[in-house]
Parts: C-alpha cells; structure tokens; sequence
C-alpha cells in the first residue's frame, strides 16, 4: 500500500541523506586538506575555507627543514615497515604452515600458546622489551624495532594462515612429496603460492599498522635521525604549536603513503576485514 | 637475508630427502631440521620478545625497582595493595570502562544506521564507503592531531564559533567534565569506518529471498529488520563489540598527543596510558610493572569472555 510513494520518497532521499551524513563526517579529513595548501596566517583566519590561491608554502617548508625530519623519517618509515612486513609474512606463514601440518598434542598447545599474543597490549610487554634488547645490544637500533614487531604480529600471521590452510589440500603435498620433492620446495613452490591471498591480507594489514604504530617507535628508536615519520608528527606538533600549516602538511605527506597504499588494495582489506564477519 | 634462505633451502632439500628411507636416525634427523627451519624462528623471536616479557613484567611487579631509587629488593604483594588505594589507577581504570563502553555503544549504533544508508550498489555508495574507511587506516596519531587542532582553544572549531558570535565557546578538551567524552568522539569517529564494513559485509550475507518472502508475508521494514535482518547480523555485532571493547582498552596513542592524560590530575588517563606514565616518565617500574599486569589480567578476562560469546554463537547459527 505505502510501498509505490514510500519508493519514489527513498529514490531521491537515500542519496541525500547518505552524502549528507558522509560530509559531515569527512569534515575534519577536510579541513587537513583545504589547509594543507594555505599559508599559516590564511588558516586561523579562516580554517574552513577554500584554499584560493593555493599555495604549497607549508609544503615546501617540512621538505626542507634544516633538521630533515620529514626525509629522516620517511626513509626510516620505509625501511622498517619493508623489512617487518616481509619478515613476519615469511615466518608466519613457515610456522603456520608446520603447525598447521603437525600433528600431535603439542602443535595445538603452541598455535593456542601463539593465538594468546593476539590480546596482549604493547604497553604491558613494553619496559622489559627494552631491557631484552639492551641485552642484546640493539635497543635504539632498527633491527631492534623489526625484531620487536615481528615477536607481536606474528601471532597475527600465524592465525591467518592457519586458517587458509584449511582450503589447501594436503594431497598436492603428499603427491609433491612422493615425487622426491623436499620439505622447502614444497613449501616454497607449491604451499606459498596457493597462500598468496593470505600473505596478501598479512602485508597489507601489517603495512598499515607498522607505518602507523606510534608506542614502540616513540620509546625504542632514539630522538632526531631515528625516528619515524609517525613519531615526527608527534615531535612536531611539540614545536610548532600554533603552526596548523605545517603541521597539517608534514601529517598529509606522512599519510599519502598509506593513503595510496589503502586505495590501491581497497578490495583486500574490505575483505580481510570482512572474512569473519560473514562466515559467523 | 637471500644467502641465508638458499643456504637454509639447501639443507632442506638434503635433509628432506631420506624422509622416505626407514632409518630412525635419520628421520629424527629431518623433523628436527625441520622443525629448526620452519618452526624455531617464529617461536623463538614470539618468546623472546613477547612471553619472556610478560613473565619479566609479573617478576618485576613484586619488586620496588626504581632506578633513581635503588636498591631492588622483594616487596610481596605490595605494589599489588597499593594499586587497589591508588586514585590514579583506579580512575584510570574508570576512564577506559567510560571510553570503551561509550566507543562500543556509539560505533555498533552508528555504524549499524550507516550501514544501512549506504548498502546500495553504485558509485556514488563505493565512495561513501570509502570516505566512512579513510580513518581507519590513519594512523592515531594524525587522527588526534587533526582533532587537537580542531577542537584545541582558540583551536579551529573555536576560531568559528566565535565569528558565528559565541563568546565563550567550551574548552572541548581542556574542562575536565568535557574532555573524556571529546576523547571517546574522537575515537569513535576512527573506528567508525571499521564497524560499518563489518555491517556492510555482515549486510550482504542476508539473502534476498528471505527479505521477500517477509515481504509477501506483509512484513513491513520495520518488521522484516527485527525478524530477518537483525538476527543474522548477530556474528558482525560480535565481532564489532570484541574489537572495539579491546581496542578500547589498549587506548593509549590518542589520549598521549590529545591531553597528555589532563586536563587536571588524570581525568582522561586510561590505563595503558597511566601504566606507560608511571613506568616510563615516573620510573616506578616495579609499580608500573603490577599496573601492568593488572591489565593484562582484565584484558585477558574480556578476551575469554568474548570467546565464550562468540563460540555460543556459533553453535546456535
């Protein structure tokens, strides 16, 4: 009965409401971006509106600070998210792929031991971590953090794999196996491929939250050339107060990273994030 | 990093092959290369730097450490007592109850209202998604920074309220009854984009069928979202309240560059970040180190109980 007006009402109020809703929330995502390209004083006099001319004036100055934090900490950034992401989706899936295959009382009571690290907050683990890598003399050091981050993810890496493992077939294995092939190029050119959409989820989560971890950067790389461009926005707001302009462009070229790493694989994350909630 | 891994696939290779010759010696020889292999690493670093801590930090809470303050010794339960008469810890702890209960309330219902606004095929939708999602792959920091510089006095919120003619726009993050619920906005509106792809998926798996049998039936749309739709997204609430109750509380980048645990004596102070303040910047380590467990002990009786739900939801869908 009211199912004819209450279509025709919805055709035209749907996309309104929902664009509507949306601007509101992509307020503050615009406001970094119209006063990215304005100069500092334009921006306290008028933050919402539209950068006319724009000018890359803040841009310009984070690129050539004197103490290059910006460049310091890009390369920083990339190196360690690199390195981490690689090395946690090469041991997790190893791992996973001999736990899942191992049969026996003690491969289940490592995996659930593993699956324990999923929870466990970084604060607590924090001031011993410290102390561990002091005894190992790599405490402010890269490989130090790399280390660190692959002790926490793996867990992470470990459960997806272990998951998709299930979908592989042991018998391509067995058969592999039969035909005289070793345990590595089983692995290697046989399981690791067939895993490619779990080693995608891995690096492009674990991509995310490396670029973007804040803790253990801030307290196990040191101060200056160290540190990573999340940290450094951190530092940098302690300096430039009052300075939006700058501090709004040195958080948008730290972003642009992830920002065009999340566009490019958009349809892997949705369904990374996603894989759980539709199969209960 | 390459040398290594050709060096190790060697050996596996060597090792593999008389997998298939009966001899005990060498088959014990081949699982524990295997296991060296493929095993070890991944163990080896998770124990070093993950459960050795841990079992470091609940040594450490039984003592006084402090370096400016030495000697260690062995204090019992001590730390353990204090924390239950401490103002700061226990406030801290109320905090994070408030921002992850508020987070978890406000998300699942906003993200759940959203979801339904934008689960509609096209472009203009896969842009709106896209735009709800933008937050979740920033990093906290940047979040909080954006928010600090919107919500900050004279911040830019402020700088506009008052040329519309407030005069004494609220101090969003510097009054202390405000600033806590300013915090769990600001996180909300971050993992928002989170909780409406998981409503969004959990959407998709509803099938058309059964939305037009409730139909025919003379179900109206009211009717068809409790009976129908509700029911089956049961698994994407589940999933949504755990990430967001945990990641709740862990909260601890947003709080450090947002208020620093102000404004006053610790009024938007969460637990990791008071464990954090007191290890690092106060070096009470051993006392840190109690706080410490403390929170890993009621994370640790969340994680159990959100598994409990979740597997009795598996056995009644």
């Amino acid at each position: 009965m009211s199912t004819p007006s209450g279509l025709r009402t919805t055709s035209w109020l749907r996309p309104f409401a929902a664009t509507f809703v949306t601007a509101v929330f992509f307020v503050p995502l615009y406001v970094v971006l119209v006063n990215v390209f304005k100069q500092g004083q334009d921006i306290t006099a008028d933050p919402v509106g539209l950068p006319v001319p724009p000018s890359l004036d803040s841009v310009r100055q984070v690129l050539s600070r004197p103490d290059h934090l910006f460049w310091y900490g890009l390369v920083n950034s990339v190196e360690i998210t690199a390195i981490s992401i690689t090395a946690v989706t090469v041991i997790s899936a190893m791992l996973g792929h001999y736990l899942a295959r191992s049969q026996g009382r003690w491969a289940r009571a490592a995996l659930a031991f593993l699956l324990c690290g999923l929870m466990i907050p970084p604060a607590v683990i924090l001031e011993p971590v410290t102390e561990v890598l002091r005894s190992l003399g790599l405490m402010t050091t890269i490989v130090g953090l790399v280390l660190v981050n692959v002790g926490y993810y793996v867990p992470f890496g470990v459960f997806v794999f272990t998951g998709f493992m299930k979908t592989i077939p042991i018998e391509l294995e067995e058969a592999a196996a039969l035909d005289g092939a070793g345990r590595f190029r089983i692995f290697w050119q046989i399981v690791f491929p067939l895993l490619r959409p779990a080693s995608a989820s891995v690096l492009i989560f674990l991509g995310v939250w490396v670029w973007n971890d804040f803790l253990n950067p801030l307290l196990l790389l040191g101060p200056a050339s160290g540190t990573t461009v999340t940290v450094g926005i951190y530092r940098a707001i302690g300096e430039h107060h009052s300075d939006f302009g700058q501090v709004f462009a040195l958080m948008f070229l730290a972003t642009l990273p992830v920002l065009i790493f999340y566009l490019a694989f958009q349809k892997h994350f949705v369904k990374g994030l996603t894989g759980g909630a539709t199969k209960g | 990093m390459a040398a290594t891994l050709t060096q190790r696939a060697g050996e596996g290779f060597r090792a593999g092959r008389p997998a298939t010759t009966p001899r005990n010696g060498r088959r014990r020889l081949t699982k524990a290369l295997h296991f060296l292999t493929f095993g070890a690493p991944g163990l080896l670093i998770y124990l070093a730097l993950v459960m050795l801590p841990i079992v470091m930090t609940v040594r450490t809470s039984f003592t006084n450490r402090n370096p400016a303050n030495p000697p260690t010794t062995w204090v019992g339960l001590h730390n353990y007592t204090r924390l239950l008469h401490d103002s700061d810890f226990t406030g801290a702890l109320w905090n994070t109850v408030i921002v992850s209960v508020i987070v978890t309330v406000a998300a699942n219902a906003l993200g759940l209202a959203i979801a339904l606004l934008l689960d509609r095929p096209g472009r203009l939708y896969n842009l709106l998604r896209s735009v709800f999602f933008t937050p979740v792959v920033l990093s906290s920091v940047v979040v909080s920074v954006i928010w600090q510089a919107i919500l900050a006095d004279d911040g830019l919120l402020d700088t506009v309220l008052r040329n519309l003619g407030v005069a004494d726009p609220p101090g969003w993050l510097s009054d202390p009854d405000i600033a806590l619920y300013s915090v769990a906005s600001i996180i909300t509106w971050q993992t928002l984009g989170f909780c409406v792809v998981v409503y969004l998926a959990g959407l998709a798996g509803v099938p058309t069928e059964l939305l037009e049998a409730a139909e025919i039936d003379g179900a109206g749309r009211l009717a068809r979202f409790r009976h129908v739709t509700w029911p089956m997204l049961a698994p994407a609430v589940t999933i949504n309240t755990i990430m967001l109750l945990i990641s709740g509380f862990k909260a601890f980048d947003q709080i450090q560059v947002l208020t620093n645990g102000g404004p006053g004596n610790g009024t938007t102070s969460t637990i990791a970040f008071q464990v954090v303040q007191t290890t690092f910047t106060g070096n009470h380590i051993g006392y840190g180190a109690a706080m410490a467990t403390a929170m890993l002990v009621i994370i640790a009786a969340l994680a159990v109980l959100a598994l409990r739900i979740l597997q009795r939801r598996e056995v009644t869908l």
